[in-house]
């Protein structure tokens, strides 16, 4: 009993400490963010066909079904372009800020927001990779994404060495600007009875998000002792992990669910499965290619086992680091090889977006390394002053790394 | 709504066992006796007093409830028919419609193999004041072409006409009568893509207008691959659906 009790304040201590899995939780918001980006780009001249007002899914008829099921989109509140326009710009503009964490919180909020509109104005136009983008821009709201790889990474750095030298510290002004902005937009939705009818996930989500930040401010300012500003932390630990759960599991749910379905198929069964989608007219870029990868039974009935077997047994590789990290590289590159076999570009990049919430710390490490470097690499051939090494992989997290201790970098 | 986002967000500016000693933020100045013990003063649970535990303890109470009852939720609504979900179906999707729909049956049980085409033809109205009707324009050999060496395709090729004529199928019984709401309107949507699609391909001639329309589906066997010696009809099986007359609200359709 008493060993019980001790695990469970080992547990409490760690997800109240401190935002686990800063690494990962960074690198699915620039997974997301980036994807639906590259989403909102590649659709750009198909974009009043898909979410305009006179698109084929007029705004009539989403009207229409909208009214029966609840669902949530800014893109509702009016029928003119401009309006639809603006929404469409300020979805790329907010994912852009989501990648380079700027205001991270915030724009976690107006990405999912603009996610949500763009995808419930025309439900039949989104695939899988949509759907999961839709439940993964939710989720982010609820954690601390931004603490590495971001430019509030970068504010805070910056902050903290300029008090260590002695200077006065920077006000924030933006982020109670920002605030403001979006607490009188949130204001005028709600009086204008923008929710009214709809269903009330997002609506809470947004006041509860928007309450918590005033609140963390007035306790920044104000209180006298540090105890009110730790428990907000705390609050804000304890929902971020909470979040990141969610996020693993969902991401489990996805691979037990296509993975036990298919178990139960004759095609799973016989070898052949992985033949027929290469063969659909939707779903065959590259005709000859397809009639290559499936020339031989033998390596069509392989991979058709292998993605089975991939799938069911991925949740339960999690209980052990090296097998599960085995098989997330295999989904990452079936994943990449369905994104061009397949035509499947953004559905593929969503997965291995989710997928990469499970990439070990030290690769991840090695990654902002990378990436650290390759960009000192470009600013000094562009001939500006080149910046040191490493940037991006600073504070590493104790006690957040479920792989192994800090990476060796240069 | 990131009123305060700088120690909120801030990387390491709130680490617990930071190794470093300058943490000038730090909030030891206003917990002398809390800190004393630790060269950091610490955070989480640890560094609050009991007044500030309960509420710590209510919050990690509220994010497990809720994150346990939605995990639980969305499993429910993923798994197959089951006991619980017969008798609790209608509280399950209260909490899952419509944001946390979710559909991962992806090619399961058994991926299609069915090539389904959809074609359609028109009466056009011409200039000169007679009727004819069009041939077949087949739709989605024409998103087949456009996906073909595409390494970008686009939603409105591979997912609009093909997922409208889904949903028709799904609201509609053999005789293709519609069911409910979504009967009438994905009678209405799919009516706009064809009339749009119809109008991109100058089906009506210069002068003409589409008067109305006909939508087929034909659906054809995927041939069975060579080595498993499995025979099936290669005959397409068409679906034919009636006339639609098309009206103005029809033709106002989308790509600017």
């Amino acid at each position: 009993m008493n060993r019980f009790a001790l695990t469970v304040s080992a547990g409490i201590a760690r997800v109240t400490e401190s935002a686990l899995g800063p690494y990962q939780s960074a690198v699915v918001r620039i997974g997301f963010s980036a994807t639906w980006l590259l989403f909102l780009l590649r659709e750009f001249p198909h974009r009043q066909e898909m979410y305009g007002p006179h698109a084929p899914w007029s705004w009539g008829l989403a009207q229409q079904l909208i009214s029966d099921n609840g669902a949530f989109t800014a893109l509702m509140w009016s029928d003119g372009r401009v309006w639809f326009e603006l929404v469409y710009a300020l979805a790329a503009l907010t994912s852009v800020l989501l990648l380079l964490g700027w205001h991270t919180r915030a724009m976690s909020v107006l990405f999912m927001v603009g996610v949500l509109s763009l995808q419930n104005r025309s439900v039949f136009m989104g695939d899988g990779g949509d759907n999961v983008l839709h439940l993964m821009s939710v989720y982010l709201v609820f954690t601390r994404c931004g603490r590495v790889w971001s430019l509030d990474a970068r504010r805070a750095r910056l902050a903290s060495e300029a008090l260590a030298r002695g200077e006065q510290r920077v006000v924030d002004r933006v982020g109670p600007a920002l605030w403001s902005v979006l607490g009188f937009a949130l204001v005028a939705v709600t009086a204008g009875s923008r929710f009214d009818g709809a269903d009330p996930t997002v609506p809470v989500i947004l006041w509860l998000v928007w309450v918590a930040q005033g609140v963390r401010w007035v306790v920044g300012r104000l209180a006298r002792s540090a105890e009110p500003r730790i428990l907000l932390d705390v609050v804000a630990n304890v929902v971020h992990n909470g979040a990141l759960f969610v996020i693993m599991t969902e991401a489990c749910l996805i691979y037990a669910t296509a993975g036990w379905y298919k178990i139960q198929g004759s095609r799973w069964q016989d070898g052949t499965a992985v033949y027929y989608p290469l063969h659909l007219d939707y779903f065959s870029p590259w005709p000859a290619l397809a009639d290559l990868l499936s020339s031989s039974g033998t390596m069509v009935m392989l991979v058709t086992y292998g993605t089975v077997m991939v799938q069911v047994a991925f949740p339960f590789t999690l209980f052990n680091r090296r097998v599960k990290n085995v098989l997330l590289a295999v989904m990452m590159t079936e994943h990449a090889v369905i994104a061009v076999v397949l035509g499947l570009p953004f559905f593929s990049l969503a997965m291995i977006a989710t997928d990469a919430v499970f990439l070990p710390t030290t690769f991840l490490h090695r990654l902002g390394g990378w990436a650290a470097r390759a960009r000192a690499r470009v600013f000094a051939r562009t001939g500006r002053t080149s910046l040191p090494g490493p940037r991006a992989a600073e504070n590493p997290e104790p006690g957040s790394d479920s792989v192994s201790p800090a990476p060796t970098r240069t | 709504m990131n009123a305060h986002d700088t120690g909120w967000e801030g990387a390491g500016t709130d680490r617990p066992a930071d190794p470093q000693p300058s943490r000038p933020e730090a909030p030891a100045p206003d917990l002398p006796d809390l800190a004393a013990p630790y060269p950091e003063p610490r955070t989480g649970v640890a560094a609050l007093s009991l007044r500030y535990r309960i509420g710590a303890a209510l919050a990690i109470a509220v994010v497990g409830v809720v994150v346990c009852v939605h995990v639980g939720m969305v499993f429910l609504h993923v798994a197959p028919a089951n006991t619980v979900t017969k008798q609790h179906g209608k509280a399950i999707d209260d909490w899952i419609y419509p944001e946390f729909e979710q559909n991962w049956k992806l090619f399961a049980p058994n991926p299609l193999q069915q090539n389904i085409a959809v074609q359609v033809r028109a009466e056009v109205r011409t200039g000169d004041g007679s009727v004819e009707t069009t041939g077949w324009y087949d739709l989605s050999a024409e998103d087949g072409r456009a996906i073909d060496g595409n390494l970008l395709p686009s939603h409105t090729q591979q997912n609009e006409l093909r997922r409208a004529f889904d949903f028709f199928v799904s609201t509609h019984d053999n005789d293709n009568r519609p069911s409910g709401l979504r009967g009438s309107l994905s009678e209405t949507y799919l009516r706009r893509i064809v009339v749009l699609r119809l109008d991109r391909d100058h089906a009506a001639g210069k002068r003409g207008s589409i008067s109305q329309v006909q939508v087929r589906a034909r659906t054809t066997n995927v041939p069975p691959p060579k080595w498993s010696g499995e025979k099936i009809s290669d005959q397409p099986v068409y679906r034919v659906l009636p006339w639609w007359p098309v009206t103005a609200a029809d033709t106002d359709g989308g790509a600017e």
